[in-house]
């Protein structure tokens, strides 16, 4: 289920809080579990066997490892079992049919095998299954001794699909002692809304653009529509994913608990090490906890951490997606963040604000055409016409007309990813308190009331993060 | 008294907190209460009926998009949310 269907918030939202609520203390968790096996099964309803499964196993290793007097060597042997089952599986159901493919592009052959559909979310079930097993092994957290609270953990609807991606060391406690107030529920039934709304108005509109661009024939694209619509999609992207992740956050408060922020206003930041620390920032802390750390990270010598660089961006890249665009755009951030750290660091600072941030724009806007594209042929195509190599037209007609069509969506989106709304909303809270209250009221009403216009008026409308 | 007027003061207060939550409990209700549409005349096309249980659809996922195209379309006030979204669309 999409969290931007109707289906999901009309129904399926209201019918498990009021459950949630309803219900004693000792039944939360339990309620919390059904709705979420029952939350995964409506898409997935094969899969849902695969990932209780999964947890069913890991929940066993985790209490092998952690109970009793294990010898050092048989905890390490269960670690082992447990990465090589939860990566095979993974490697199996999301990188089978692209290693196949390139094995037989390589060799010239014809392999004609068929390929499992990609479940939902293994990618970040994934994840959390393993943060959990490394922390028990590193005896930094005991094994949870509830099969019911573990697989709370791992199924939690908020967080299951898409993130963001929650370790368990962070929610331990919360599992079995949570406070649930007004307050609470409140505030994250406002974020809830707030990501709802980035989804469905923002998001979802901007990337109508994007896609009449990706609609055209490329003589066609002069070299002016070609930014206008790559920055429609860095734009779209942000909102897709940030709104998720506020969902995500919102709807883990409604039922008390508290995720860790994934997003924090990437574009504003001033070099690509910044605005890796501001996008998608579980992932991030993940890959250095559990990958980079454990390499020795940088305490190393220079050329073992640029070699752990590189191998933390490579699979980063790679968890993105099941394609060799994905490798090469891990790598080109990569390849950025090295040349930050080992020339740029300096001198940047002594750069105008101005500059640096016009510096970072660009280089994040032509990532996403490595993200965008899964043909190479089509990204060399369109990093050419945005770059003019191929005689297109500069500017023509039709670019400017379309541009003026979107002229309003694309400045609300542009200050919708600075934090100044958010400034201004705090100095007006501190300039009229009273009529505070009556106005932010009336904005979260007006934010439902068109959600659900778009919503219903759109077609339905699936979430472009779900194929990672 | 003056007591009492507080509490129902919060209380009001608390239920206009809510009102978002309210309005989406209340579709949600409607829409079980409220009959189920066949025709719509404005798009002039027959509207999504609630699916017959079967599990081999429930395998193989068509009968959940059938169940989402049912919400869809018999969505409480359809055709007065279709408007607004196309007013909104006009403007901008």
């Amino acid at each position: 289920m999409v969290f931007s269907s109707l289906l999901f918030t009309f129904a399926f939202l209201p019918v498990t809080v009021v459950l949630y609520y309803s219900l004693g203390k000792n039944f939360k968790n339990i309620v919390l579990l059904t709705a979420s096996l029952f939350f995964y099964a409506w898409g997935e309803p094969v899969y849902v066997v695969l990932m209780c499964s999964s947890i069913l196993m890991n929940y066993c290793i985790g209490r092998l490892i952690g109970e009793g007097d294990v010898s050092r060597q048989k905890k390490k042997l269960y670690l082992i079992i447990s990465l090589v089952l939860n990566l095979g599986c993974l490697a199996y159901f999301k990188y089978f049919g692209m290693i196949i493919s390139t094995i037989s592009s390589i060799g010239g052959w014809n392999l004609n095998v068929s390929t499992p559909a990609l479940p939902i979310g293994i990618s970040f079930y994934t994840f959390q299954i393993l943060s959990y097993v490394i922390d028990v092994y590193r005896e930094k957290i005991k094994p949870q001794k509830s099969l019911i609270l573990c697989a709370v953990y791992i199924t939690m609807f908020p967080q299951l699909v898409a993130g963001p991606i929650v370790n368990y060391v962070d929610i331990e406690s919360q599992l079995t002692d949570r406070r649930m107030t007004f307050n609470k529920f409140y505030s994250g039934m406002q974020r809830f809304l707030c990501g709802l709304a980035k989804k469905v108005l923002l998001a979802n509109n901007i990337g109508l653009l994007w896609s009449e661009v990706k609609a055209m024939p490329s003589i066609e694209i002069s070299v002016f529509m070609a930014w206008a619509g790559i920055i429609a999609f860095t734009l779209q992207i942000y909102f897709d994913f940030s709104g998720y992740s506020d969902m995500a956050i919102g709807l883990g408060k409604m039922f008390g608990f508290r995720f860790k922020e994934n997003f924090q206003y990437p574009y504003i930041s001033q070099s690509i090490t910044e605005f890796w620390r501001r996008w998608h920032i579980s992932l991030g802390s993940w890959f250095r906890e559990y990958v980079y750390i454990p390499l020795d990270g940088s305490r190393v010598g220079k050329k073992k951490m640029i070699r752990n660089l590189f191998i933390v961006w490579f699979i980063t890249g790679l968890w993105h997606g099941a394609s060799w665009n994905f490798v090469l755009w891990g790598l080109y951030f990569g390849t950025l963040l090295l040349i930050e750290k080992l020339f740029l660091q300096k001198s940047m600072t002594g750069w105008p604000k101005a500059v640096r941030h016009v510096y970072l724009l660009l280089f994040v806007v032509i990532g996403w055409v490595f993200f965008e594209f899964t043909n190479l042929n089509d990204v060399l195509n369109f990093l050419r016409l945005m770059f003019g190599i191929g005689g297109n037209e500069f500017i023509d007609n039709q670019g400017i007309v379309k541009l003026k069509a979107y002229a309003f969506l694309y400045i609300v989106c542009i200050i919708a990813t600075t934090p100044w709304p958010k400034k201004l909303v705090l100095l007006f809270e501190k300039t009229h308190s009273s009529f505070y209250r009556v106005a932010v009221n009336l904005y979260y009403c007006g934010l439902i009331l068109m959600s659900t216009a778009y919503m219903v008026g759109s077609t339905f409308n699936p979430f472009i993060y779900f194929r990672f | 008294m003056r007591i009492n007027n507080k509490k129902n003061c919060i209380f009001i207060q608390n239920m206009v907190c809510m009102l978002p939550f309210l309005f989406i409990l209340a579709m949600f209700i409607l829409h079980l209460v409220l009959p189920d549409k066949t025709f719509s005349i404005e798009e002039g096309r027959y509207l999504a009926q609630w699916p017959d249980f079967n599990i081999e659809n429930v395998l193989n996922g068509s009968y959940v998009t059938r169940v989402e195209s049912y919400f869809l379309d018999q969505f409480p006030f359809r055709n007065f949310w279709v408007e607004i979204y196309e007013g909104f669309n006009k403007i901008l």
